[in-house]
């Protein structure tokens, strides 16, 4: 049963990254990255990471892909510009591939990890995922977590420097403002003689 | 074999079972919606289809059911017809964790609580895909005021579900019902004051409604990023936003009004007076008074300009939050008070 | 654990037929006639465009950067509240420097104006 949903969902996943870069239109291809992200989550939750697999559908595809879908739509690419420089970038996008696949075999097959025979540990039968990560994450690895925290402030700088633009022609309330303003700088009483009616003849008293 | 047919037929009973009562509430909610804004402004409100006007939601659904969907011209036909799916999925979803009384929930998890915040920023997708399928100016519009919006109240009522966590220490909503166990005064409406109206400010901007409703805003851009939906298409997203509306009214019962415990919970002479009425109904009627002041303040207030929204967001709810969580923070750690 | 989400799945999955049959009923049971004027979409006057999709101002794409970095704070919150009573004074001081550096970055987005919509 769980094998069966494991198979299922890593077929969509990678049906879904396929499809991300085999797609033309940018719109669709982000759709299919976030169904690839979904899918994923549901791997992680399937591996006994109930925190992490929830955490990445809030940061990945509630946030990222939103700020991505901005862009793609709005950029005005309708139609993928036709593989134009395909032949150029190959050798370099190879060079990449190569150096990530080496990577991974480092990773699977070194001693260290021992996901040798494919196996994840068994999580303990009780233990709450959520207590298990927040116990060492503030104090064991306190460290890579404020370094976590400085990316993030880096992150909020670079993008009020790179895209903030100040208008000239802006129109902004401010509201201190309007609420400090006083009747004596709007409005200007003057002292003026009362005015007499114009004669309009035959209107009573003034005929006197 | 047969054992699995089992669970997954119970399973489908339970998810029966939410969905039913949700989708009739969702019917009388737009029901109750027209009457009661009438009465606000001294009128009738329908009440000409069955008693009192009580079959006018059956009567709306088959008018929709049985009118043309519209599929505009220049529109991506794929994406504006998945469009209403991305929008409902989750809007359906996140009632998977609720717990309605003591025990009576479909997927009784650990990580509730986030679960419900991934599934509501789920939803912005149907937003932004019928606003871009469409291929309209309105739509657009509509897209980006909205999305802009629900995107920047969401970090608000995060924070705000932060302070529930760390009151209750648990991300299990059971649990966080149970955290409040006792009388009202007990429950997290108290202690996280701020929070709660933070909350259910958020929550009302989060669901695009009155005073916060530009991205519908139907004196500007007509109706926003659903113009170019008609028939069910449409009902589909009338759907999700009532659903939506209903679950920010429920998960404020939950989080801050005690869920399922009576007021008089454990109090010596009126609590066991109380005891015989189900759970059930104290978190309906709780959820039940949100609702109303949801329509109370269609009928209330003047819309916000789109400015003042993201002010408000931004500026004043984000700050509030961030002050309590601190002020909270040190409370707990002290130890002070009669709740931590 | 695993056959708590058993349930969470089946839920999504039938959210999302939530979203296809009504579809299928309506254009099962409503008209089709389509034609050129009603296809067209809406326009307050003049002939609808081509293409409508636009260039907008960058102030969006800034509030959904903005959104993604408070959302990873959020979340790096979440784990924090739960723990709160086992990790002690170290553990909270550790959140307090984290919630302060985002502060900073807050105040300097305030102060820069990128908050502020005309």
């Amino acid at each position: 049963m769980e094998q069966a949903v494991f198979y299922l969902f890593a077929a969509i996943l990678l049906f879904a990254a396929t499809m991300v870069i085999t797609v033309r239109n940018p719109v669709q291809a982000a759709l299919f990255l976030v169904l690839a992200f979904f899918n994923a989550a549901v791997l992680w939750v399937l591996a006994g990471a109930e925190f992490l697999g929830i955490a990445l559908v809030v940061v990945y595809v509630g946030a990222v892909m939103v700020l991505f879908l901005f862009v793609v739509m709005m950029l005005d690419i309708t139609v993928a510009p036709v593989r134009e420089g395909f032949a150029r970038y190959l050798p370099v996008g190879l060079v990449v591939a190569v150096l990530m696949a080496l990577q991974l075999g480092v990773v699977i097959l070194s001693d260290e990890v021992a996901l040798v025979g494919g196996l994840i540990p068994e999580p303990a039968a009780d233990v709450n995922n959520i207590r298990a990560i927040g116990g060492v994450l503030y104090t064991v690895y306190v460290y890579p977590f404020e370094i976590a925290a400085v990316i993030l402030l880096v992150a909020i700088i670079a993008a009020i420097t790179l895209t903030l633009r100040r208008r000239t022609n802006m129109k902004h309330q401010d509201i201190p403002e309007q609420l400090n303003v006083h009747k004596d700088d709007r409005l200007r009483v003057l002292k003026m003689e009362t005015e007499r009616r114009p004669d309009r003849g035959g209107v009573g008293h003034e005929e006197g | 074999m047969f054992e699995t047919f089992e669970t997954l037929f119970w399973i489908f009973a339970k998810i029966w079972a939410v969905l039913i009562p949700l989708f009739l509430a969702v019917a009388y909610f737009t029901y109750m919606e027209r009457r009661v804004i009438g009465h606000m402004q001294d009128r009738r409100g329908p009440n000409r289809v069955g008693y009192k006007g009580l079959l006018q939601p059956f009567a709306d659904a088959l008018k929709l059911l049985f009118k043309e969907i519209s599929v505009p011209t220049h529109a991506n036909r794929v994406l504006f017809l998945l469009a209403p799916a991305l929008s409902i999925g989750p809007a359906v979803a996140v009632w998977a964790v609720i717990p309605f009384a003591d025990g009576w929930v479909v997927a009784d998890i650990n990580a509730g609580l986030l679960y419900i915040l991934a599934m509501t920023s789920l939803g912005v997708y149907g937003i932004i895909v019928a606003g871009w399928a469409s291929n309209s100016k309105y739509a657009l519009l509509g897209t980006l005021r909205a999305s802009a919006q629900v995107v920047s109240y969401e970090i608000a009522m995060g924070f705000a579900l932060v302070g529930v966590l760390m009151a209750a220490g648990t991300m299990n909503l059971s649990g966080i019902v149970e955290a409040q166990a006792g009388p009202f005064w007990n429950w997290f409406w108290l202690p996280l004051l701020p929070l709660f109206l933070v909350y259910w400010v958020s929550g009302v901007a989060e669901t695009n409604r009155a005073p916060f409703d530009v991205a519908e805003g139907e004196s500007e851009i007509v109706a926003g990023f659903h113009v170019e939906y008609s028939g069910m298409a449409f009902a589909v997203f009338f759907l999700a936003e009532y659903a939506n509306m209903i679950l920010i009214c429920v998960i404020a019962a939950v989080m801050f009004l005690g869920g399922w415990y009576s007021p008089f919970h454990g109090v010596p002479v009126l609590g066991p007076a109380l005891d015989w009425v189900p759970g059930i109904v104290w978190l309906l009627l709780k959820a039940g008074f949100f609702a109303f002041c949801y329509l109370w303040f269609r009928a209330t207030f003047p819309r916000y300009r789109y400015d003042q929204i993201m002010r408000l967001g931004w500026k004043v709810l984000i700050p509030v939050t961030v002050v309590w969580l601190v002020v909270l923070t040190v409370l707990i750690y002290a130890g002070v008070g009669p709740w931590f | 654990m695993l056959e708590n989400y058993l349930p969470v799945l089946l839920f999504i999955l039938v959210g999302l037929v939530f979203g296809v049959v009504p579809l299928l009923a309506g254009f099962v049971l409503g008209p089709r006639r389509p034609g050129a004027e009603k296809q067209s979409p809406y326009e307050c006057g003049f002939e609808a465009f081509e293409d409508s999709r636009m260039k907008f101002d960058v102030r969006y794409y800034l509030v959904a950067i903005l959104f993604i970095i408070f959302d990873l704070e959020i979340a790096f919150l979440f784990p924090w509240a739960v723990v709160l009573d086992d990790i002690g004074l170290f553990g909270i001081l550790a959140m307090g420097l984290f919630v302060g550096l985002l502060l900073v970055g807050f105040l300097y987005e305030w102060k820069k104006g990128a908050l502020e919509w005309e």
